[in-house]
């Protein structure tokens, strides 16, 4: 049976490359020089516990905070601001998504002026273009508006292009066989497929926009979140822990909602 | 009157799918197309209406030259060429109506398709159309709930309602039992004969061909190995076809599980 | 069942079914959006003015002013943003993964990971933005604050990702572990671990390309990066600077974008891709959509 004198090689270990050696040294140099320029602070990590600055988050002044300009107006301002960014921009991603997507561009010049412009847009961090419009239009909730609907159609466009790209082609080939022109068969033949998930899609888009408004306010757009920033100024920690408890009660209610109604649609 | 002439395609992988074939077919001819997976049956349906462009020869459709038409021109010739597929490619989740009536998105102005508002006259051709294949029943019904064999008469009833001149059927039963195999041969050959519709059906089984067919085209590796009467075809014809002798399974569909091949280089 | 009807006895056709309902849904959405539209004072001719204001501000901000903000240190400023994003991304990761082990249900038992999953989605709905303005006051201002707070959120967002990944896996290396007498943490190490990093490890590269996008907004309150770059050129409206600060931004996000996808992907496929130009091309391919 076994034959221990082993006349046959035994494999030699790989010996491991020594590029990916030399790579990850490179990438630990970097880090350790990345870490000493961001003041790597290890202490931080249990100081951050024991700091006086948790005793200005409490108590909470309820009284405060359930008034009607504090929170109530501010909140309705939020979710107007929501539905309209979500509208606009979900409407003016639908046809850019049919445009990104290889199955249903219309021509490759369509098709790469879409997808650079969108790459271009996606880059930006939105916070940026949100303080850029407020610049170009002035603080309030017409700039947070418009810089939720940029941010709307961002996602959209990113999540409902993948979409489109995966759909079944073939009622799309049946649609074109019968001699329809592009964009009747693309209405015909794809929409109905990937309308659903664009609905859904839209839902997620509005939770993500009520929860974006919080951060909104920090560079002066409107809504809930300007007043958070004021408050930030004044350092009223309490007022804006209060507020933020009632917003993300708002946006569970919400997400509930929106979690129920995408069941439906699927 | 279809006329091809010296017809080659290669397609851009550099598979050769047809060579050199040449077929005449006079109107309202019943012609069925035989040959293995990937011997070009696919492909030369698909060539004669534009959805694969020929890479050398000319086809005449009626006297329209299809072979490096524009885009109108293989618009035009579409809306005249009703086309049934293996996978029926339907739209699933819209009603069987709207599926009939994507037949008729040639004939309307874009506007009309793209918004839902289709003239009367054009629901009226699609329910026509639906009455003929006999599932007018089933007119509001989701597509996706219908049987396969429901679901090829719906996608017959399609290519129907364009009052097409010409009905290509890429191998419509491979989906489906024998039983309900028979009942859409049966529906074809009638439209052929009660309509005038020339027809051209690729076929997988020899039992359904020659049961249901007049003229037999058999092509082996895209070159066109026979083209003749159906009565005609003996044991030296099946090898020159399928290259090997014929088995009691290639004459019967009963033993088989129909075939899922998505035609892509054929 | 029926072939052909033969039409000497013709089937009826089925009645229209009634669209009431559609309205019934469609209503209340109009009334939201014209609510909306009305508080938010948006009138025609706001609208028609948007476009007029944006396209004055374009024009000034062309040509963007390269020079002047390369002396100001922007540049600097956004490799301090990448350092905030890489480390913050580093401590998300190394944290979350052990995490991660213990909120995996076929992992931990239920003691253990349902608080770890809370902890997970409390974090998570946290926004970096607001973990920034609280930990500023405790380490004061500039990059650290950023850092702790882009790290502390991605410990929530890796972690549940993470979790999932574990979710899903395979059982039977573990049982294998478990068979020739190894202990939990074995099965983990030599069982799970193998199968989980590689997908674990394209989520930590895709968190790091999100990170320099939210570090880049933290320096808009101070806590480092270039974002308060953007924010004084804001601020003295000059547009010029503004967008070359912008247009920096852009290419050094896509360029971390294109490194970061060629090396998920390789990481997925685990093939070994020595072909320089087929890797920039893949890139080039990611950016622009145009397949050659």
């Amino acid at each position: 049976m076994n034959d221990h004198t082993n006349t046959s090689e035994r494999p030699v270990k790989p010996k491991p490359r020594a590029r990916s050696f030399f790579i990850a040294l490179v990438l630990l140099a970097l880090t350790f020089w990345a870490a000493i320029k961001v003041s790597f602070d290890i202490s931080t990590f249990w100081e951050v516990w024991t700091n006086p600055i948790w005793s200005m988050f409490w108590p909470i002044p309820w009284d405060w905070v359930f008034t009607k300009e504090n929170t109530f107006d501010p909140l309705i301002e939020t979710l107007q601001i929501a539905i309209t960014s979500t509208l606009v921009g979900c409407l003016l991603a639908l046809p850019i998504s049919f445009a990104m997507s290889s199955l249903t561009t219309p021509n490759k010049v369509i098709y790469f002026i879409s997808k650079t412009v969108m790459n271009l847009v996606r880059a930006v961090p939105d916070l940026f273009w949100a303080k850029l419009l407020v610049t170009a239009i002035g603080i309030g909730a017409f700039a947070g508006a418009w810089s939720l609907t940029i941010f709307s159609l961002a996602v959209m466009v990113k999540l409902f292009s993948e979409t489109v790209d995966a759909a079944d082609p073939r009622p799309l080939e049946a649609a074109r066989s019968s001699g329809a022109r592009h964009l009747p068969a693309v209405k015909a033949g794809v929409l109905p497929t990937v309308f659903p998930s664009y609905v859904a899609y839209s839902l997620y888009i509005f939770e993500l926009n009520i929860r974006a408004s919080v951060v909104l306010g920090l560079v002066g757009a409107g809504g809930v979140g300007r007043v958070i920033e004021t408050q930030r100024q004044f350092f009223r920690f309490d007022r804006i822990l209060g507020l933020l408890i009632i917003i993300f009660g708002i946006v569970w209610v919400i997400e509930q909602i929106s979690v129920s109604l995408r069941k439906r649609l699927v | 009157m279809i006329k091809i002439e010296r017809v080659s395609v290669t397609y851009p992988g550099g598979v050769e799918a047809l060579r050199n074939v040449d077929i005449e077919i006079d109107d309202g001819e019943f012609v069925v197309i035989v040959g293995l997976s990937g011997a070009g049956k696919s492909t030369l349906l698909r060539v004669l209406n534009g959805l694969v462009p020929a890479t050398s020869g000319s086809i005449l459709v009626d006297g329209t030259e299809v072979v490096n038409a524009n885009s109108q021109t293989l618009r035009q010739v579409r809306s005249k060429t009703g086309m049934i597929f293996q996978t029926f490619n339907l739209v699933n989740r819209t009603t069987v109506l709207n599926n009939v009536l994507m037949g008729r998105l040639a004939s309307v102005p874009s506007w009309r398709s793209t918004l839902g508002l289709w003239p009367s006259e054009d629901k009226e051709a699609a329910m026509l159309a639906l009455e003929r294949v006999g599932i007018i029943d089933k007119t509001y019904v989701r597509a996706s709930n219908l049987s396969g064999g429901q679901q090829q008469r719906v996608g017959i009833a399609r290519a129907l309602a364009q009052e097409p001149s010409l009905m290509l059927a890429d191998e419509p039963v491979a989906a489906l039992d024998p039983v309900t195999s028979r009942q859409v041969m049966g529906d074809l050959q009638k439209i052929n004969r009660e309509l005038g519709i020339t027809t051209l059906v690729n076929l997988h089984f020899l039992d359904l061909a020659k049961e249901y067919g007049k003229r037999l085209i058999g092509l082996r590796d895209g070159v066109l190995v026979y083209d003749g009467d159906i009565s005609d075809v003996n044991d030296e014809t099946f090898r020159e076809i399928y290259g090997r002798a014929i088995t009691s399974e290639d004459l019967h569909a009963m033993n088989e599980e129909p075939q899922q091949s998505i035609g892509n280089g054929k | 069942m029926e072939t052909l009807s033969d039409t000497s006895t013709p089937a009826k056709r089925p009645p229209a079914p009634k669209t009431i309902h559609r309205w019934f849904i469609a209503i209340p959405f109009l009334i939201a959006i014209v609510w909306s539209l009305i508080g938010l004072n948006i009138t025609l001719s706001r609208l028609l003015d948007a476009p007029g204001d944006a396209w004055s501000i374009l024009r000034q901000m062309v040509p963007p002013a390269f020079d002047e903000v390369y002396e100001r240190g922007a540049v600097g400023k956004i490799f301090e943003s990448v350092y905030i994003a890489w480390i913050g991304t580093i401590i998300g990761a190394f944290a979350s993964l052990p995490l991660a082990f213990l909120a995996a249900h076929n992992v931990a038992p239920i003691w253990i990971r349902s608080p770890i999953r809370q902890l997970f989605n409390a974090i998570r709905a946290v926004p970096e933005l607001i973990l920034a303005v609280i930990l500023i006051p405790i380490t004061g201002l500039g990059a650290w604050a950023g850092t702790l707070a882009i790290g502390l959120h991605s410990i929530g967002t890796l972690g549940k990702w993470a979790c999932e990944s574990i979710e899903d896996i395979d059982e039977g290396p573990i049982e294998a572990t478990r068979a020739c007498g190894g202990k939990w943490v074995s099965g983990m190490r030599w069982g799970v671990l193998p199968q989980v990093m590689p997908v674990i490890s394209s989520y930590w590269l895709f968190r790091f390309e999100i990170n320099v996008r939210a570090s880049a907004v933290l320096g808009m309150i101070g806590a480092g990066g270039v974002g308060s770059e953007l924010v004084s050129q804001l601020s003295f409206r000059n547009f010029p600077a503004a967008s070359a600060v912008l247009i920096m931004t852009m290419a050094v996000v896509l360029t971390i974008d294109t490194i970061s996808a060629a090396v998920r992907r390789r990481i997925i496929k685990g093939a070994v891709t020595t072909d320089e130009d087929s890797r920039t091309l893949a890139a080039i391919t990611d950016l622009t959509g145009i397949r050659s």
